[in-house]
């Protein structure tokens, strides 16, 4: 079943890589997958992880990727920025999920008269931590946005890589998404003064639908980030 | 002697070179690491008529010649040798149905899989018993109007996924060959085997504990199973020649984009004669491959003997194809010893052309028995 699920998972992923990615190759020098179309017209592109100039030609649909040169002296920022903002979104959104899960089983417990109801005294302080790891994720994902596009435009020269795209594409995904989750939350929509999740009537219940969905799909968006933005640190 | 191809040929030959470059090339890579079944793959060369195409007319095929399908499996095999045996492995289970079946066999076995995507097996090889097919000890016993069949087949291309086996038992003193659906009771289908190459060929053990065979699924009469089973070595050895000329093409191309770009002592890597040298050896041997590969094809398509032309194309092209894909892994110098470029997939897939149906040693057998009956070579 586990097996079932993640096999599937990978396909999905892999079809998304393929659509997005198109032809692929791996940088001879430090194994990144890097996407065919980022070649310029003569057919080169700098390894964004290494700096390899390489040069490439499709045989028979095979590309074969040729180093020439590697960029050396590419310029790094002093103030390393866009790692260390990443970590704020990357560590505090998945407790964000986290706390709205454990409200919503704590709110069912307590519609139930399950033995979890006990923890319903705690759910007013777990709502309210919940918006603002919500707010310091999405609220630090800005400036994660804006060291990348800084990085993106000192260190990578503008080039236009695929991950990059998909970087700034997930970026601003996240951060609409987020706020939206943020506003449904404030506005009282999902949860009551207590703390607990409105279940009892249609709106409130299609509210929280909407709130654990948006969640579920940012946490998605953001691990995507965090994968992509990983083999562009550490190239596989 | 004519060297030019027809019209039908031509768009045969660039329907496959296109489907290679779209489909097998790009996904190599990736079956290679992963050892996944090409299955999307060969749905699509399905859809495109690239499978199956030597059943006859009658049941729906296109009775495709050998030379034209060897011209199609050299294309399929510079993509991917191992995606382009998961293709192709069809062939070598349906020749024996198509040599040696009855009408109502053709019908119940062949038309289906032109219809839909199905595969099949050739389930010779055993454990104790490779090229010598003579040994092989599974058994075959008459009980009523049915074979019972017990025994392990190892090494079957295509035995995860086959619908039926072509299966060659021992009755007695002699072979028999059998057509066994896969759903019969009885069938244990093992892992796949972890091979050094072509690994998205799908290679497993198929074990037989008592499996019912009825008596219409019999091929031919009783002890003309392994004159059935290497009958079908002369029409599918020129295709295996045609996949080993697809690595060597696939190594010649790779070397030569590579040493045309690669600069070392400020000049481009083909201006070392040492290098260029390799990649004229490559053409030639290359060339020299595909006209014994053709000539074998050829004749069988002229209901001529082939079996020692199919035999030493099949030898030649094998070995080609190792040298060329050692060569191109040389040219490429340091990467060439990568994962992250194709020559050392190349190497690790042309071996198997020097072993499977029927290893370089036998080939020379079979060219060695020919010449005994010769009293001049002409």
């Amino acid at each position: 079943m586990f097996n079932d699920l993640r096999r599937l998972v990978g396909r999905i992923t892999e079809r998304f890589k393929r659509g997005f990615y198109g032809p692929t190759f791996r940088c001879p020098v430090c194994h990144l997958v890097l996407a065919a179309v980022d070649a310029d017209g003569n057919g080169l592109l700098v390894c964004p992880v290494c700096g390899a100039v390489i040069e490439i030609e499709a045989v028979y649909g095979h590309i074969v990727p040729v180093v020439l040169d590697m960029e050396l002296s590419r310029p790094q920022p002093k103030l390393c920025l866009h790692p260390l903002a990443t970590h704020l979104p990357i560590g505090l959104f998945p407790f964000a999920l986290l706390g709205a899960l454990v409200l919503l089983a704590v709110t069912v417990a307590a519609r139930l008269g399950l033995p979890g109801a006990r923890l319903a005294s705690y759910a007013p302080a777990l709502a309210s931590a919940i918006l603002v790891l919500l707010v310091i994720s999405v609220a630090a994902a800005l400036a994660t946005l804006a060291s990348g596009l800084w990085d993106w435009n000192f260190r990578y020269r503008r080039r236009t890589y695929r991950q990059i795209r998909l970087k700034i594409a997930c970026s601003i995904v996240f951060l609409v998404v987020g706020a939206a989750a943020i506003a449904l939350h404030a506005s009282g929509a999902v949860f009551a003064g207590s703390g607990l999740m409105r279940l009892d009537s249609l709106a409130g219940l299609m509210a929280a639908s909407v709130y654990l969905v948006t969640l579920g799909g940012d946490m998605i968006v953001l691990a995507t980030l965090g994968h992509v933005g990983g083999t562009l640190v550490y190239g596989r | 002697m004519d060297f030019d191809l027809t019209p039908e040929q031509q768009e045969r030959v660039e329907a496959a070179r296109e489907f290679t470059r779209e489909w097998i090339s790009p996904n190599s890579a990736a079956h290679d690491r992963s050892g996944e079944f090409p299955l999307e793959i060969c749905r699509e060369a399905f859809k495109r008529g690239l499978m199956n195409s030597h059943v006859p007319k009658e049941y729906g095929g296109l009775h495709e010649p050998v030379v034209d399908h060897c011209m199609v499996m050299e294309e399929l095999a510079t993509g991917c040798s191992g995606i382009a045996t998961a293709i192709d492995g069809n062939g070598l289970s349906q020749y024996p149905v198509i040599l040696a079946g009855n009408d109502d066999q053709k019908r119940r076995f062949l038309a289906p899989m032109v219809e839909e995507l199905m595969f099949s097996a050739y389930a010779v090889t055993e454990p104790e018993a490779g090229s010598d097919v003579a040994r092989i000890k599974t058994t075959a016993t008459k009980v009523g109007s049915d074979y019972v069949l017990n025994g392990v087949k190892w090494w079957i291309t295509n035995g995860s996924v086959a619908s039926w086996y072509f299966v060659l038992a021992r009755t007695g003193e002699e072979l028999t060959g059998f057509v066994v659906p896969a759903d019969s009771p009885g069938i244990v289908r093992g892992p796949k085997e972890i091979n050094l190459g072509q690994h998205a060929s799908n290679t497993v053990r198929v074990t037989l504990e008592d499996v019912k065979v009825p008596e219409r699924n019999r091929l031919g009469a009783e002890g003309k199973g392994f004159d059935i089973a290497m009958a079908t070595f002369n029409h599918t050895r020129p295709g295996v020649a045609a996949g080993a000329n697809g690595i060597t093409k696939a190594a010649l191309n790779i070397a030569l984009s590579y040493a045309k770009r690669r600069r070392t002592f400020d000049k481009k890597l083909i201006s070392n004669q040492g290098i260029s040298f390799k990649l004229a050896e490559m053409m030639t041997k290359l060339d020299a491959a595909r006209f014994l590969t053709h000539k074998a094809a050829w004749l069988f398509d002229r209901g001529l003997d082939n079996a020692r032309e199919a035999a030493q194309a099949k030898w030649f092209a094998a070995d080609v194809a190792m040298s060329a894909a050692i060569e191109c892994a040389q040219v490429l110098g340091g990467y060439g010893y990568t994962q992250e470029m194709p020559a050392e997939k190349l190497i690790r897939d042309a071996k198997i052309y020097q072993i499977y149906e029927g290893a370089t040693e036998i080939q020379k057998m079979i060219i060695v028995s020919k010449l005994l009956r010769m009293r001049e070579v002409h």
